[in-house]
């Protein structure tokens, strides 16, 4: 069954076509990874897919909605309520403490839980750094508050923008650990990244180019599919 | 959450925020100076008015009828009716006793200076008298704290010092006058000779005087314990409608507007109550000078308003900088709320909770330090303190609620406006 599903989704700026008629299903449970060169859709893909933003033509079907159809504010719950949301800058509010900004999530979704954020902190590997700023965290420990704030409140769907765009090699690691772990308990992931790596451990690749899916490559059967 | 995310934000922004707060104490600063000021004034502005003269001239009737039939002067002699000196103790007996603030009498007569064929115009008076009251309080009264702004060449002289006047800068220079020469004036009741102690100038037809005790008076006209008027200068409230009305005819109103008229310190009330106490008499206010009060307290009052506006105005400006610099700053923030699920309502919440924290902050430093301001200019101005007025913290509250929330309009529109897709990846 698809959690996720573009209809000939179109973004277009003036002249430019940053979406150019894709289709796409990303059924529930699948790990996707979107892969493309600068300026070939990903993000706005992402910010499609996460409710951000609005496709100027098509429809995108989130767990049997059709979200091109929705108002801001629908948006805005379904963002809360279905969606968590990982930055490559990881975007934390620097005046609050890493359990905090965990529970920043939750606070909008429903009622903020000191027990449950620090839970989702365990889980990340970060339950001694909970009372740590951001500016007190590395790069790697940032990325995994970020992870923990957008599982707070169990997102259908995972969305996750170069997560490992700014981290070394072994932060890398311990994300990449993470999302095989959310995996594995069936989460639905869609990562945009640069990285072959980080695509690797994705089901399948999708890659864009000029707005258009270029191909669809399936890492477990090897198969590729031209777009 | 919210007062975590709120405690945060308004310590990572102290500056920003103590500027805010800055902003907002400047304007209620003022605006609580100005209310203060301009709810004390109508008594400053009269106390100060009161020292440039009379407000109300007291004549006997039949002087009165004259003048109102004729148009012939008081102060002409045409009129034998006179009033008498002794009754004028009872003036600081009426209801508004506290109000009248000084009063003198005047006799009027006709002399000769210096035998010359030319008559001049004489006038005795109090210029420092010592009265003790029927009340038994006592007071003293007369020319030199009513005309204290009379630019006087050599020295005023006493009620004691019968051999002594005073002489009209015109008439003394026409005469060739000067402080320290001797005159001599003759009345119809004899010759008198007198030492000029000061020339006056006033700027009005009173340069053309001699004034002189009012016992010496007394004398020369042969009219010993009476006087022709009397100039009262009492602290007023500015006429009104019912006033007005009152003025007209004090039995064209209801009893109920009679007490209240009869109950507040208007011109015409006051000057009501005089004629109870002085037989025989006609007080009518000097129309131009209570009218001059009235207009002058006026635009006072409208200027305060005036400045009070344009400080609060200019307050909402300042914030509406601060605050939309501060939200910009914060754009990335607001956007990452935005994408973690808040709507706007909760974000224009929070934005607006900080500000008008900043507001009650500002709002109470800048009430204190209005009253320091409100103390400076009446120390400054009227040489007295202000009354400090209670009604005026619920005003500054209001204002400066109203004027934080007017600052804040462009930057939870800046807020409503953000799209998180934007502020969050370029898009």
């Amino acid at each position: 069954m698809n959690l996720l599903e573009l209809k000939e989704v179109s973004k277009i700026y003036g002249t430019l076509k940053a979406l150019n008629n894709i289709d796409l299903s990303v059924p529930k449970g699948e790990w996707l990874a979107i892969m493309g060169p600068s300026g070939s859709g990903k993000t706005t893909m992402m910010n499609i897919v996460g409710c951000m933003d609005k496709p100027s033509n098509g429809s995108v079907i989130l767990d049997g909605v059709d979200i091109s159809k929705e108002n801001p504010r629908s948006l805005t719950a379904i963002r809360r309520d279905k969606i968590g949301l990982i930055f490559q800058q990881f975007h934390l509010i620097n005046y609050l403490t890493a359990l905090e900004n965990v529970m920043v999530a939750q606070y909008y979704h429903s009622l903020p839980d000191e027990k449950e954020a620090m839970q989702a902190l365990e889980r990340v590997g970060l339950a001694g750094r909970a009372k740590h700023l951001p500016s007190q965290l590395s790069g790697g420990e940032q990325q995994r508050v970020c992870i923990a704030r957008a599982l707070i409140n169990y997102p259908m769907l995972i969305l996750a923008d170069e997560p490992t765009g700014n981290l070394d090699e072994a932060n890398e690691n311990i994300v990449l650990d993470i999302f095989r772990q959310l995996h594995r308990e069936g989460s639905t992931i869609v990562v945009v990244t640069h990285d072959p790596e980080v695509a690797e451990e994705a089901e399948r690749i999708v890659v864009l180019e000029h707005g258009k899916i270029a191909r669809i490559e399936d890492n477990h059967r090897g198969e590729q599919e031209e777009g | 959450m919210f007062f975590r995310m709120m405690n945060g934000a308004l310590l990572r922004q102290k500056g920003k925020m103590l500027m805010i707060a800055f902003t907002i104490a400047l304007g209620a600063s003022l605006a609580t100076a100005m209310l203060n000021v301009m709810l004390d004034v109508g008594d400053k502005i009269n106390q100060e008015l009161k020292t440039y003269g009379a407000n109300i001239n007291v004549v006997p009737k039949e002087a009165s009828l004259l003048d109102d039939l004729y148009g012939v002067d008081e102060r002409s002699g045409v009129s034998n009716k006179y009033l008498q000196e002794s009754e004028l103790g009872r003036i600081k007996t009426i209801f508004w006793a506290f109000n009248i603030v000084d009063f003198a009498p005047f006799l009027d007569t006709k002399v000769t200076l210096n035998g010359a064929v030319e008559n001049v115009e004489l006038a005795g008076t109090w210029f420092s008298h010592h009265l003790d009251l029927p009340t038994g309080e006592s007071l003293d009264t007369g020319m030199i704290n009513m005309k204290n702004w009379w630019d006087v060449s050599g020295d005023w002289i006493t009620d004691a010092e019968e051999d002594s006047a005073m002489v009209g800068s015109l008439l003394a220079g026409r005469h060739q006058i000067a402080p320290g020469d001797v005159i001599s004036v003759a009345g119809k009741n004899g010759q008198k000779t007198l030492t000029v102690k000061g020339v006056f100038n006033t700027g009005s037809d009173e340069d053309e005087l001699i004034y002189v005790p009012l016992k010496v008076a007394q004398d020369l006209a042969d009219r010993a314990g009476l006087v022709s008027r009397v100039e009262v200068s009492a602290l007023t409230t500015p006429d009104n409608e019912l006033s007005r009305r009152a003025a007209q005819n004090p039995k064209s109103l209801s009893i109920k507007e009679w007490e209240t008229w009869y109950c507040t310190a208007y011109v015409s009330a006051i000057s009501y109550q005089i004629q109870e106490v002085i037989t025989d008499s006609v007080a009518k206010p000097i129309r131009q000078v209570a009218e001059s009060e009235g207009a002058i307290l006026e635009k006072t009052q409208l200027l305060m308003v005036l400045i009070t506006i344009l400080s609060l105005i200019g307050a909402a400006l300042g914030i509406s900088n601060l605050v939309t610099a501060s939200v910009m700053e914060r754009s990335r923030e607001i956007g990452l709320l935005k994408a973690v699920g808040a709507n706007d309502f909760p974000i224009s919440m929070l934005v607006l909770t900080e500000i008008l924290l900043m507001g009650l902050l500002g709002g109470v430093i800048g009430y204190f330090a209005g009253l320091g301001f409100a103390q400076i200019i009446g120390h400054s101005v009227f040489g007295s303190a202000i009354d400090i007025k209670p009604m005026v913290i619920p005003l500054v509250a209001v204002l400066v609620f109203l004027v934080t929330l007017a600052g804040s309009i462009p930057s939870i529109r800046f807020l409503l406006s953000l799209r998180p897709a934007e502020v969050l990846h370029g898009r």
